[in-house]
């Protein structure tokens, strides 16, 4: 085939990061008019791979073809000349401008008269299908139209190669299948897409070919029409898995947790959470969904005890937690475990070892002023023979093992000191198919117990499955509790979005 | 396409991280090529380097008083640096140990000034505890504002070190000014009873050096609150999840820092100086924190480190009056020495890669190792 | 574990070091020349240690002078380069520093030591108790032991007054300035600026000193400021008594004259510069480290304080400059006679000029503010008030 055909061809890639090689002589390419998936678990090198493409690291090794040429691209400048264009998964916009100051900011040559550039912007808009108010401040938007402003700015830069970083993971599924009939679009138009993700669903519906990355080598190219979920699981994985969550049947279901009227702030004063009301039940999973910074994190840390409600009460055992600290919690004897989001920054000190991790909620017991590290040595220790925990020591510090890991020294810390409640907060974010499996095993395994479980999460098929009630956040209200095993994805999408559950089951059995 | 650049000439590429006995050795090559260049650097101004460097040996052993001169250097300058050791174990950049020095020497003067009539052991006890008080609340000071203000505790501290010295300046001119001293201002010498006892020739601030060398050692690994710094310095988040109080371990821990600061200064001032003069930290807050950065936080390779920089300054001033080589001169010794120090924490952490430089592969990485496991797996199916 | 046990090997290490140190903690290195008593020392076991507040290589200035004095010694005895111990640049507020740069020439086997500063005198009292052995000589200071202690400084006002007599003649205006670094509290300056006015008002009644204090002995900046309102205020002859030579060259600037001091400052300014008073130090260091070689002075038992003169040779007044007013040398050598014979020390006793006048107040200073205070030399810090022609500025 000849070089021109691709729009971008990678030889035997290379990125070494200090021991670790996070990109192996890894071979791609990608036509004009298509779009290809790059699909791998967390770590497998997927965003290495782009950022070398967008000019944000150096390959040590092989070399970037653009449009049939070797490129060294030193940075998102040169990229951009080459007509390569990448959407991070984080924005990077400026929240006092309107839409269209941010799409002409930091281009070369004079400011354009608002008109001319108005002009422009509803021209690509029109060009591919994308909606956008070109005055409309960046922090009125909503998640999904700032990735359109995201996509419009690197259109305007006259990008004909997009790379977009897992795109739909801050989406709702009708946000979802928007974005994709813009890429669509863009395909028609001429455009080179790749569209890292990891769900295997999506993979499917969008892309032409699938290369597929672990663990830092890649695992061929295949054309996405000749594949199924199955097959394409056993690509990324490395082996055949089962796919089904377990479901156990709730036993003896008790409200343990009364949520009363809960209404909090964040710190710049704007509503979090807006007059919430609901209830936790013993024996039983609670799937919490909604929009990233719908509330979820709020609600989680407002129970937990690290933020002060602005009204409301919380009712354990007719005892009103509202208001009390977590080391007053402890004191009363709740016995409420919290694995938080941000689990190095917040649940497990990093640069400590697991011993020193153990001790995080129980080293003020016992007398005296020194600490007793022998039964968190013995805890540590335990848990590493019970979960498999990889790591060269329990004295190692935790920030030095890999994700799934570390959530497993998380959990099973939290697991350990039994508690009637378990609020749990993205907790397999970032981990591999294994690892995810392993804590969906854990929490059905408390559920038996009897603990009940709060699991806040983003994949609205795992949140599915593995819940038993769906409480929908959107903008820190509740727009419904649904029975999980009643309601369909979309219903679920649209509760995201402010429908209520009211309305929306009528439309889905309507 | 205009853009067919070349690779870029040097990359920075971090590495990972190196085992403990790899960093030391890069320490130590650190020292080395210090020493080279300095070396370097007394040659190109006319002296045999071979001869500089064993005078500043020698000077720093040649002799019992010598060698007393030496770990008299040896003790303000630990003691600072274990000070700020527990301020920077919970990242509170604390650069104020000058200052804390400065007060815990202004509030132990007071009573060598004014309270001379008590029993010997009995003031030295007083003094030590306001030596201590002193520190403690001049480092209070920075942290309290920054928990209620969020003010910037580098900025604060640093500040907080003129206003001590200030305040010792205002002392010595006006109402602590020793009025034997004719127009030459000044404070007057303590009375013996205030003077620190010497123990084997140097003044009993060694044996304080040590003991708090041992318990800022045991506080920092063993006790609890020791184990909130640590949680606290590596997330406020995680601190707040574990129930700590944050503000009070931040309040107590720089009342803490400033307060080992604050005794060193009382046993400078009563061991040393015998007087409560400007020169009292002369600029050992500062050293301190090097001499911190450099131990890694550890109080006993801090005790080494600062017997380490005492050689440096006493034999520096050997030299100096040997050679009569000047007293700039050794300074910039002492920063070439420095530089190359630091210089080589950036080569710990990261590696210069220049063009043309194709990385070799680890021959097996433990993700080599996974994927073959992997497919073996997939195969075996 | 390794780690306690690490410590408790260093512990013991260090016990050890100092504990080898206590036994021989007051031995001092090769000076055994007083066994016989008053024998002295011999002079190749002579060594000379020098504390400098600054850098002596810098020219000019203080420690220049000093320093200076030491050469002078050196080559007068005949001691070799490194008989001397120099440590420089020791901060006269810094305790420790002086502690340590007086024990490191000890641990040289210095068997005097010079301590030029005025700051470092409590060190040198604490250290000359530790070290009976070794003596400890204080410039500009007021304490001593009379064993192995002493201070040592010298009538410069002889040489101030012989000033004033140069400035007295040549002021065409009656004012002359005066740059201070202290105020009337510092004996040591107001002795100084009284010599000088009495030196004006022996040869020029009219004139007035204008004095106008820095509050600092080293402030370059300060002292060209302090001079230039001076002049402006009328004042055509500038004298001083601070450190930097700006004061002359703020006078030269403005087409006036002044009198120098510490260094002779015609080598800088010019001309303009009538006459400097000057310090020659090292008439008294030759003297005191030949006492030590002749067994004079024995460590332990007895030093005497030193109080130089004219006559002595540690102070004097330069060669007057050309542009000095006629008939100067001939006042100030009828004056400098009448010191030299001791009739005259300007705080006490009187002499009788060219003209016949009797000069002097004999012991009883008319002051500015009305009064009078009983004075005498020997106690120049007691003197805290103004001669009568004064004006403070």
């Amino acid at each position: 085939m000849a070089e021109q055909e691709y729009a971008i061809r990678c030889d035997k890639i290379t990125k070494v990061f200090g021991s670790v090689v996070a990109n192996d002589q890894i071979d791609l390419d990608v036509r004009y008019g298509e779009i290809l998936a790059l699909l791998g678990e967390n770590g497998s090198g997927k965003t290495t791979l782009m950022n070398m493409i967008s000019g944000i690291y150096h390959p040590d090794g092989g070399t970037i073809y653009v449009d049939g040429r070797a490129a060294s691209i030193q940075s998102p400048l040169d990229a951009q000349n080459l007509g390569v264009g990448m959407i991070h998964q984080h924005f990077k916009l400026v929240n006092i401008f309107s839409a269209m100051e941010n799409i002409e900011l930091g281009t070369p040559g004079k400011k354009l008269p608002p008109k001319v550039l108005r002009r422009k912007v509803e021209d690509l808009c029109e060009k591919y299908g994308l909606e956008t108010d070109p005055d409309k401040p960046i922090h009125a938007m909503s998640v999904s139209e700032k990735q359109t402003v995201e996509i419009l700015k690197v259109l305007y830069r006259g990008a004909r190669i997009l790379i977009l970083d897992e795109p739909t993971a801050v989406l709702t599924p009708q946000e979802t299948d928007k974005l994709f009939a813009i890429l669509r679009q863009m395909r028609k138009a001429g455009c080179a897409v790749i569209i890292i993700t990891h769900k295997l669903n999506e993979v499917l519906s969008i892309s032409d070919r699938v290369t597929i990355l672990r663990k830092g080598k890649s695992y061929g190219t295949v054309n996405t029409a000749e594949v199924n979920v199955s097959k394409l699981t056993e690509l990324m994985v490395g082996r055949a898995v089962t796919l089904e969550i377990d479901r156990p049947k709730p036993e003896d279901p008790e409200d343990i947790l009364k949520l009363v009227d809960l209404t909090v702030r964040r710190k710049d004063g704007s509503v979090a959470l807006d007059d919430v009301s609901f209830s936790i039940r013993t024996g039983e999973i609670l799937g919490v969904a909604g929009v990233a910074g719908s509330g979820q994190k709020e609600l989680c840390e407002t129970i937990a005890g690290l933020i002060q409600p602005a009204q409301g009460a919380i009712l354990y055992k007719k005892e009103n937690l509202a208001g009390k600290t977590p080391r007053e919690l402890i004191e009363m004897g709740i016995s409420m475990s919290f694995v938080p989001e941000d689990r190095l920054g917040m649940g497990l000190v990093a640069g400590m070892g697991m011993t020193d991790n153990m001790l995080l909620k129980t080293y003020t017991q016992g007398k005296g002023p020194f600490v007793d590290r022998a039964p968190a040595r013995a805890m540590a220790e335990s848990l590493v023979e019970k979960l498999d925990i990889v790591t060269a020591g329990v004295e190692a510090p935790v920030r030095m093992m890999s994700g799934g890991n570390v959530q497993k020294v998380l959990l099973g810390r939290e697991i350990e000191s039994n508690p009637d409640l378990l609020i749990t907060a993205y907790p397999v974010r970032g981990l591999d198919i294994n690892s995810s499996y392993l804590v969906y095993d854990l929490l059905n395994e408390q559920k038996k117990k009897g603990v009940a479980v709060v699991y806040i999460g983003e994949d609205l098929d795992v949140l599915l499955q593995l819940c038993d009630r769906i409480l929908v956040l959107c903008h820190g209200k509740v727009t419904g509790v649904v029975d999980a095993a009643a309601v369909s994805k979309e219903q679920i999408g649209l509760m995201m979005t402010g429908e209520s559950a009211q309305e929306v089951m009528e439309y889905g059995n309507g | 396409m205009g853009t067919a650049k070349k690779e870029p000439l040097l990359r920075v590429v971090k590495h990972a991280e190196l085992s403990t006995r790899q960093s030391i050795g890069l320490r130590v090559l650190a020292v080395v090529l210090a020493l080279a260049v300095g070396g370097l650097f007394i040659a190109l101004i006319g002296y045999n380097p071979f001869e500089i460097y064993a005078t500043i040996v020698s000077g720093c052993f040649r002799s019992p008083m010598a060698i007393q001169a030496t770990v008299k250097f040896c003790i303000p300058m630990c003691i600072s640096a274990l000070g700020v050791t527990l301020a920077f174990k919970m990242r509170f950049w604390n650069i104020g140990g000058e200052g804390q020095l400065i007060m815990g020497a202004v509030f132990a003067s007071f009573f060598a000034l004014f309270c001379s009539g008590m029993p010997h052991l009995l003031l030295l006890a007083v003094m030590f505890i306001a030596g201590f008080v002193g520190g403690g609340l001049w480092g209070l000071i920075p942290a309290a504002c920054r928990e209620k203000w969020g003010t910037n505790e580098t900025l604060f501290t640093l500040m907080l070190n003129y206003i001590a010295l200030y305040i010792v300046t205002f002392l010595r001119d006006g109402p602590w000014r020793d009025p034997e001293a004719a127009g030459f201002n000044k404070i007057a010498r303590f009375a013996p009873k205030a003077m620190l006892d010497k123990v084997f020739g140097v003044h009993a601030g060694w044996i304080v050096m040590l003991i708090l060398v041992v318990l800022v050692f045991l506080y920092l690994k063993k006790t609890k609150q020791g184990y909130e710094i640590g949680v606290v310095g590596e997330s406020r988040d995680t601190a707040r999840y574990a129930g700590i109080n944050v503000r009070r371990v931040v309040l107590r821990t720089m009342f803490l820092s400033g307060g080992i600061a604050g005794i060193g200064g009382m046993v400078q001032a009563t061991g040393s100086d015998i007087t409560l003069s400007a020169g009292v930290a002369g600029g050992v807050g500062f050293t301190g924190i090097i001499i911190a950065w450099l131990a890694q936080l550890n109080p006993f390779v801090a005790l080494i480190v600062s017997f380490a920089f005492s050689i440096l300054v006493k034999g520096s001033s050997v030299v100096q009056s040997a050679y009569g080589l000047s007293t700039d001169c050794a300074d910039i010794l002492q920063g070439i020495i420095l530089f190359f120090i630091m210089a080589m924490e950036f080569f710990i952490r990261y590696k210069l890669v220049f063009r043309g430089h194709r990385e070799k592969l680890p021959v097996k990485t433990a993700a080599d190792t996974d994927a073959a496991s992997g497919e073996k797996e997939a195969e075996e199916k | 574990m390794k780690k306690i046990l690490a410590f408790v090997c260093a512990l013991a290490m260090m016990t050890a070091l100092f504990a080898g140190c206590g036994n021989n903690n007051n031995e001092q290195p090769s000076n055994s020349g007083n066994e016989g008593g008053g024998a002295g020392i011999a002079v190749e076991n002579i060594k000379v240690g020098v504390i400098h507040i600054g850098d002596p290589a810098t020219g000019s200035g203080y420690s220049y002078t000093h320093d200076q004095g030491i050469v002078a010694m050196q080559q007068n005895l005949g001691l070799s380069d490194d008989q001397i111990v120099r440590k420089n640049n020791i901060d006269d507020a810094d305790a420790t520093a002086i502690e340590n740069a007086m024990n490191e020439c000890i641990e040289e086997g210095c068997n005097i030591i010079f301590a030029t500063s005025w700051g470092y005198m409590d060190t040198c009292e604490a250290l000359a108790a530790e070290h009976p052995d070794v003596f400890f000589s204080h410039g500009t200071g007021y304490k001593s032991n009379g064993t192995n202690f002493n201070n040592y400084f010298g009538r410069i006002y002889q040489a101030r007054f012989l000033s004033g007599i140069a400035a007295g003649l040549k002021t065409q205006t009656n004012k002359i300035g005066y740059v201070s670094a202290q105020g009337s509290e510092n004996g040591e300056c107001t002795s100084g600026i009284d010599a000088f006015a009495m030196g004006v008002a022996s040869v020029n009644p009219d004139a007035v000193v204008e004095v106008k204090v820095t509050n600092s002995w080293y402030d370059p900046e300060g002292e060209g400021q302090a001079a230039q309102a001076l002049i402006d205020d009328g004042c055509d002859v500038i004298a001083q008594h601070c450190d930097t030579n700006n004061p002359q060259i703020k006078a030269r600037d403005n087409n006036v004259w002044g009198v120098g001091y510490n260094s002779d400052m015609t080598a800088e300014v010019g001309d303009a510069v009538l006459t400097s008073v000057v310090w020659n130090w090292g008439a008294y260091y030759t003297t005191a480290v030949q006492n030590v070689i002749n067994g004079t002075w024995v460590p332990g038992t007895n030093v005497e304080n030193y109080f130089g003169s004219l006559a002595d040779g540690l102070l004097d007044i330069t060669a007057l400059s050309p542009e000095a007013a006629e008939g100067t040398q001939d006042a100030i050598a009828i004056a400098e006679a009448a010191i030299n014979d001791g009739s005259f020390d300007v705080f006490t006793g009187t002499y009788t000029d060219a003209a016949g006048n009797t000069i002097g107040c004999d012991g009883v200073m008319e002051c500015n503010d009305g009064t009078t205070l009983e004075v005498d030399g020997t106690n120049y810090a007691a003197i805290t008030k103004y001669y009568k022609n004064v004006v403070v500025k």
